[in-house]
């Protein structure tokens, strides 16, 4: 039997996945982007312009789209890290039934998305569970789903969010050396101390992790918001799916999709940078 | 691993992690409360909701259904739409999971055994489907589907869940095949044994639990995946999610029928979940999903 020399079995062993990949996510990927150029178009073969960039940032709904979309993505990510890394915290704690507990945390992980925006109709829609239990204590609930603040879809994402963010910083903080955080408390430090000097630094590659991740997932979220946000304005997701499906106008879906993406990207890079950062400085310590 | 008797006595003295140094039974209550409200809550209110009885109604303000039955159960269940849904999801979920596995396996080999260039950058390639939302992946596979004919189509919709599911199986199986000792695999081929003896007789066997866990989480996110089936397949390829968007997203809101959809939605799901809690322990769950 010949011997295959290692790079060439990589590459062999590399194509069905990565091929796989290449093939049905970065081509579109890559005719999407000149799509939104006006390059290769469908139902458009005018050449190259920007237009589809000029339709994009000129129109107010758009715009209002893109900042909407901005705000799902931002506004569930910072709820969920506000109470995930508490909760990751409680739950590396020793209390009877922590085996329990940490198994019934992970359960919004296999619940899709639809049934968790059904699951805040049924309560927090008007006349849902919420609104009858609190109308004979004399309160009135506000508007949650379908309001202004899209606080109906947050709340959903939320509780979508608060066991990912958790599993990821639990491992995170269950990595931390044991010995550190001992000799911090030997050495004086009291809890809150510790938590917030030695377990959340040590912590925070896995934090910036879930926080990236989730932020991305928010950016692209489209059947939670369109199911529970307001009518006015609609995120860019839901914008793209109109006009690609309803209106047929490829190019300016495209430039959506750039668009998001690059936003996207530009988080990531950020992420990247920060990860880098917290890596030269745990080298230097 | 070597710790001295002082450490061990402060670890039993002390709390485990350091922030609260109170009763764990607090904790304990305090978890339970929540978990009462925030998944306990929601399951029962579902629950009422698809046993609610069509002929009394339930309105505001009563709390709880004047009386239930099993009307919307028996009626979603003769009806052929739900139950073909089911199957579809089914179907659609083992295909995307074989399919997941067989184009996994050679590359998370080869970025776990492997030395070559380039690893950095292929490992990034793999998961980049993770960064882009779903929506634009389906968006942008649509038009060049339409050219191929398999918008609307169960294999379509297969094809496009495959690119969300791949690189978490490809991570996990190449964290998996990392913990396999070199030692094993290079007795056996030099043993004569080719690479898909050493396939089938060492990796599959000794990683077994990895492979386990990355197939089962590749089913369940094929199970409960929806923007891209709803992009390609919708309405021709019905799934359960797919249906339960109907039912909520039209113009006439169905809440018992979505209850009964909801339940048949997480029936598998938490039955996989809990029957393989072992398998699917949490270091797999964040190598597959966290570690960009």
């Amino acid at each position: 039997m010949t011997r295959l020399s290692v790079p060439m079995t990589a590459a062999i062993l590399l194509l069905p996945g990565a091929g796989y990949l290449a093939l049905l996510f970065g081509l579109p990927l890559v005719l999407a982007v000149l799509a939104s150029f006006g390059v290769l178009t469908r139902g458009y073969d005018g050449g190259p312009t920007l237009a589809f960039y000029a339709e994009l940032f000129g129109t107010r709904a758009y715009v209002d789209g893109l900042v909407f979309s901005t705000y799902l993505a931002l506004v569930p990510t910072a709820v969920s890290l506000m109470i995930s890394v508490p909760l990751a915290v409680l739950l590396a704690q020793s209390f009877p039934g922590r085996r329990l507990f940490t198994a019934l945390n992970k359960v919004p992980l296999v619940v899709p998305g639809i049934v968790a925006a059904f699951i805040v109709m049924t309560l927090f829609d008007r006349g849902g569970t919420a609104a009858r239990v609190l109308a004979p204590l004399g309160l009135d609930l506000p508007k949650l789903v379908r309001d202004d603040w899209a606080i109906g879809a947050v709340m959903a994402t939320v509780w979508k969010t608060v066991p990912f963010m958790t599993l990821i910083v639990g491992g995170a903080m269950a990595s931390i050396n044991r010995d550190v955080v001992l000799a911090a408390r030997t050495l004086g430090a009291g809890p809150v101390a510790t938590f917030w000097q030695i377990q959340i630094p040590l912590a925070l590659p896995g934090i910036t992790a879930a926080t990236l991740l989730s932020f991305i997932g928010g950016m692209g979220a489209f059947a939670v918001p369109n199911l529970l946000g307001p009518v006015y304005p609609l995120p860019l997701s839901v914008h793209m799916y109109v006009n690609a499906f309803e209106r047929a106008n490829w190019g300016l879906v495209a430039a959506m999709g750039t668009t998001l993406s690059a936003i996207s990207c530009v988080v990531l890079l950020a992420y990247y940078r920060v990860t880098r950062g917290l890596r030269a400085a745990g080298g230097a310590r | 691993m070597s710790q001295s008797a002082e450490g061990v006595q402060i670890a039993k003295a002390g709390p485990r992690h350091g922030l609260v140094a109170a009763d764990g039974r607090w904790i304990t209550m305090g978890l339970g409360v929540a978990t009462l409200l925030t998944l306990g809550l929601p399951l029962i209110v579902t629950a009422l909701w698809s046993l609610m009885n069509p002929a009394s109604g339930w309105f505001a303000p009563d709390i709880l259904p004047p009386s239930l039955a099993r009307a919307h159960w028996r009626e979603a269940l003769s009806d052929r739409t739900i139950p073909g849904a089911f199957l579809t999801s089914l179907l659609i979920g083992v295909c995307v999971t074989v399919l997941t596995a067989v184009l996994a396996l050679p590359p998370a080999y080869a970025l776990a055994k492997l030395p070559f260039r380039a690893k950095r950058a292929v490992e990034l390639f793999v998961l980049a489907p993770l960064i882009v939302p779903g929506i634009i992946v389906a968006v942008g596979i649509g038009s060049l589907f339409f050219r191929l004919g398999l918008v609307y189509t169960i294999p379509g919709v297969i094809l496009v869940q495959t690119i969300g599911t791949l690189p978490f199986m490809i991570r996990i199986l190449a964290a998996t095949i990392e913990g396999v000792p070199d030692d094993i695999l290079h007795a056996a081929r030099s043993l004569g044994a080719g690479p898909l003896q050493v396939a089938r007789h060492i990796l599959v066997p000794v990683a077994g639990p990895g492979f386990l866990a990355g197939g089962l989480l590749t089913f369940i996110s094929s199970f409960e995946e929806f923007e891209k089936t709803f992009i390609i397949g919708a309405p021709f390829v019905q799934t359960l999610p797919v249906i339960l968007w109907t039912y909520l997203g039209g113009r006439v809101i169905v809440f018992p029928t979505a209850a009964v959809v909801t339940f048949l939605l997480l029936a598998p799901m938490l039955l996989i979940f809990f029957l393989a809690e072992r398998v699917l322990r949490d270091d797999v769950l964040a190598a597959g999903m966290g570690k960009v």
